[in-house]
């Protein structure tokens, strides 16, 4: 057996070091984590050049070169508005989650994979973790990012890289438009952007126009509940201040979600039999279907479901605040709502 | 008299091999950060990695193209140097350095609560991190500067966290048993608010989810620097503790028979380990495994002699999640996986084998 002879020292084993010293590592990891940070505020300083700058949607200032011939784009709301934009050309990379567990198909649909001619050579992995590598071989002038991907991960693309990454997440949906309006700046495609705006701001004319009829005749707006997926337990929908819920409004919809506490809650069988909503929304796409939604509770007892007012929406136009939303979503919402209404 | 006191048993072989098993763990390590630069999500030639490296290195006087003849990406040579130095280099530096962290922190809390399963997570100190950095995201604090305080806030849920097991640690109340139940309720506690924060803002899990999943990419330099210079003033001083634990494993009363202040030792050592771990969290999230499996393989190998146990542990901690890092870019090419699922995934049945491998002998050594 191995033994500690201690015979050398039958003093105690002491330590001189005082109690102090457990102050001076906290002090020196402070004092090496405020250099760091001081060195990163310093790096920022001398972040790309470029000829314009200008505010994303996290109040970011960021200097991009004009009209940018190699862009990254990170979300598939932005996608959606870069194509909208006749910007396709410009684009060299795209989001997708890991390529070993699902890639593309993750992120983006099959129409829009195919519409927007996306390949998986042009994949950037944004989840479950970024992939730094694949961006910076994609060589891109400008990084266009939705919050997919962590404000961390974009301070180390713009500070290590110097990769100008523009955040365009919009809160509301006239935040949409802006953005559009932002992109046509950057690209120096304000016709485009603002024809763009036009037919987005057309669009939400005539639902605001038919909301006025409705409360003008008196007419209560009609109860839904829109689902984007259903369990055992009940029916995930959208609470205040989601986009689904914007357009829910704008739509002239009353949902039995709207007083909810959460922003995505889950309703119970028993909460939807009990408010028994005239519409009924399901979410579809991604390979979400209507018979994922048959096990749901109560599904074939609401009178929804029985007068044959369930109907399938893509899920996107409910969640990807992007023009397709206001032009596609919203005019689809409206016609299931209020059909025959002359405000489509 | 002179006392001669039982330590925790060894065999005689391993006690002999001590001072080779440290240079050898060094030398596997440094083997490591040599080759694991040839590993990434973008293929680039092993040749022109080396090359790189050694242009890096020297400044730019050896290798002046260093590709040449290498397919390069759309971003060209500069695009190449950046993927390989910046990107690889500085995830695997980070790797590196938080391994040791989590591995001497690992052996450190085994030693302190004299049990084989305590790690740097059972005493909520990840979970208190997580919180932190759940704060920023879920309150959307300083959305433009979250790079810098998500780590920040992060660093000081974990140190948080860290403090109130130190209180509990200094109270006449303060028993081994006590210690680790105290952990084990705050870290579900943190887990619950955490939980409960996360359903009013779903949107920022995915942000949360960086953390809960342990990562080692989205840092640069400066903050590889900053791990690097807590978990080396933290690491070194835990470091000479080696003697200390040796006695706190005879038990309280005779560590303090032979003079050890056990209670006042154990609150400085779980505050290093604490800020240690704090220090690796706040910037990679939760990697599991590394700080529990580390020490084991050290006393396994070299012995449970603390004075080896702690820098071994560090250095298997560092090999480990260099392995981890390395082998999920073989097992899945072009993909880059949270490092955490990878440790935990390669780590669960590794530390079984450990456990089984001499069935009623324990790995903590005999005091």
């Amino acid at each position: 057996m191995h033994l500690y002879d201690l015979s050398s020292s039958s003093a105690p084993p002491r330590r001189t070091v005082p109690l102090a010293w457990f102050a001076v590592v906290v002090i020196v990891a402070a004092g090496v984590s405020v250099v760091g940070i001081a060195a990163s505020y310093a790096l920022r300083g001398g972040s790309s050049s470029g000829p314009l700058t200008i505010t994303d949607d996290l109040g970011r200032r960021v200097t991009v070169p004009l009209d940018p011939a190699r862009v990254v784009v990170l979300g598939p709301s932005i996608m959606d508005s870069v194509y909208r934009l006749g910007l396709r050309s410009h684009v060299v990379g795209v989001d997708c989650y890991a390529p070993a567990l699902g890639g593309l198909s993750s992120d983006y649909s099959a129409d829009q994979v195919a519409l927007w001619n996306l390949s998986s050579s042009m994949c950037v992995q944004t989840g479950p973790t970024f992939d730094v590598e694949q961006l910076i071989a994609l060589g891109p002038q400008l990084v266009l990012a939705a919050t997919i991907v962590s404000v961390a991960a974009v301070e180390q693309i713009t500070q290590t890289y110097q990769i100008p990454v523009v955040m365009l997440q919009p809160a509301t949906l006239t935040g949409v438009i802006l953005d559009d309006q932002l992109l046509g700046e950057i690209f120096g495609v304000s016709s485009a952007s603002s024809s763009l705006a036009n037919a987005l701001q057309t669009v939400l004319a005539q639902a605001a126009s038919l909301q006025n009829d409705l409360t003008a005749n008196g007419t209560p707006f009609p109860t839904l509940l829109v689902t984007y997926s259903a369990d055992g337990n009940g029916y995930w929908t959208f609470g205040p201040g989601t986009f689904g819920e914007s357009l829910i409004e704008l739509a002239s919809g009353a949902s039995i979600s709207a007083n909810a506490t959460l922003s995505y809650p889950e309703l119970s069988g028993e909460q939807v039999l009990a408010s028994d909503p005239q519409f009924l929304v399901y979410g579809t796409g991604f390979g979400i279907n209507e018979s994922t939604y048959a096990g749901a509770p109560f599904w074939s007892q609401l009178t929804a479901t029985q007068d044959g007012r369930a109907v399938g929406m893509d899920s996107n136009y409910f969640t990807e605040p992007d023009p397709t939303m206001i032009l596609v979503g919203l005019p689809q919402l409206m016609a299931i709502l209020h059909p025959g209404s002359s405000a489509q | 008299m002179g006392a001669s006191v039982a330590a925790p048993a060894d065999s005689p072989r391993a006690s002999g091999r001590r001072p080779w098993v440290l240079v050898l763990l060094l030398a596997f390590l440094g083997v490591g950060v040599f080759f694991s630069p040839i590993l990434g999500t973008v293929s680039v030639a092993p040749d022109t990695v080396l090359r790189i490296l050694l242009h890096q290195v020297s400044g730019g006087a050896l290798f002046s193209h260093p590709c040449a003849g290498a397919s390069v990406p759309a971003s060209g040579c500069a695009g190449l140097i950046e993927i390989v130095w910046d990107a690889r280099l500085s995830e695997i530096m980070l790797a590196v350095v938080v391994g040791a962290g989590l591995g001497i922190s690992g052996g450190t809390l085994q030693g302190v609560f004299r049990n084989p399963l305590a790690d740097p997570f059972l005493l909520g100190i990840s979970s208190g991190g997580t919180l932190g950095a759940a704060v920023v995201v879920v309150f959307r604090i300083g959305v433009a500067d979250q790079n810098l305080l998500l780590p920040l806030f992060a660093f000081i849920g974990a140190i948080g966290t860290g403090f109130v097991i130190l209180v509990a640690a200094r109270s006449r109340f303060g028993s081994v048993e006590t210690l680790l139940l105290t952990g084990v309720a705050l870290s579900s506690f943190l887990s619950a608010v955490l939980s409960l924060l996360l359903l009013y803002s779903p949107t920022g899990s995915l942000q949360v989810d960086f953390w809960l999943l342990g990562n080692l990419g989205s840092l640069d330099w400066t903050q590889d620097g900053i791990v690097f210079g807590v978990v080396l003033v933290a690491g070194t001083l835990l470091a000479t503790y080696g003697r200390e634990l040796n006695l706190l494993q005879l038990g309280p009363d005779v560590a303090q028979s032979l003079g050890v202040d056990s209670r006042k030792v154990r609150v400085r050592l779980l505050l290093l380990a604490s800020v240690t771990t704090a220090a690796a969290v706040a910037f990679t999230g939760i990697i599991g495994f590394v700080g529990l499996v580390s020490p084991h393989v050290v006393r396994r190998i070299a012995g449970s002699d603390y004075r080896i146990v702690l820098p071994g542990a560090a250095l298997v901690g560092a090999g480990f999640l260099l392995a981890a890092r390395d082998l999920s870019l073989v097992a899945f090419p072009g993909t880059l996986l949270p490092i955490g699922i990878f440790t935990s995934f390669a780590g669960a049945p590794f530390f079984a084998y450990l456990l089984f491998r001499r069935r009623g002998t324990s790995t903590m050594g005999s005091p």
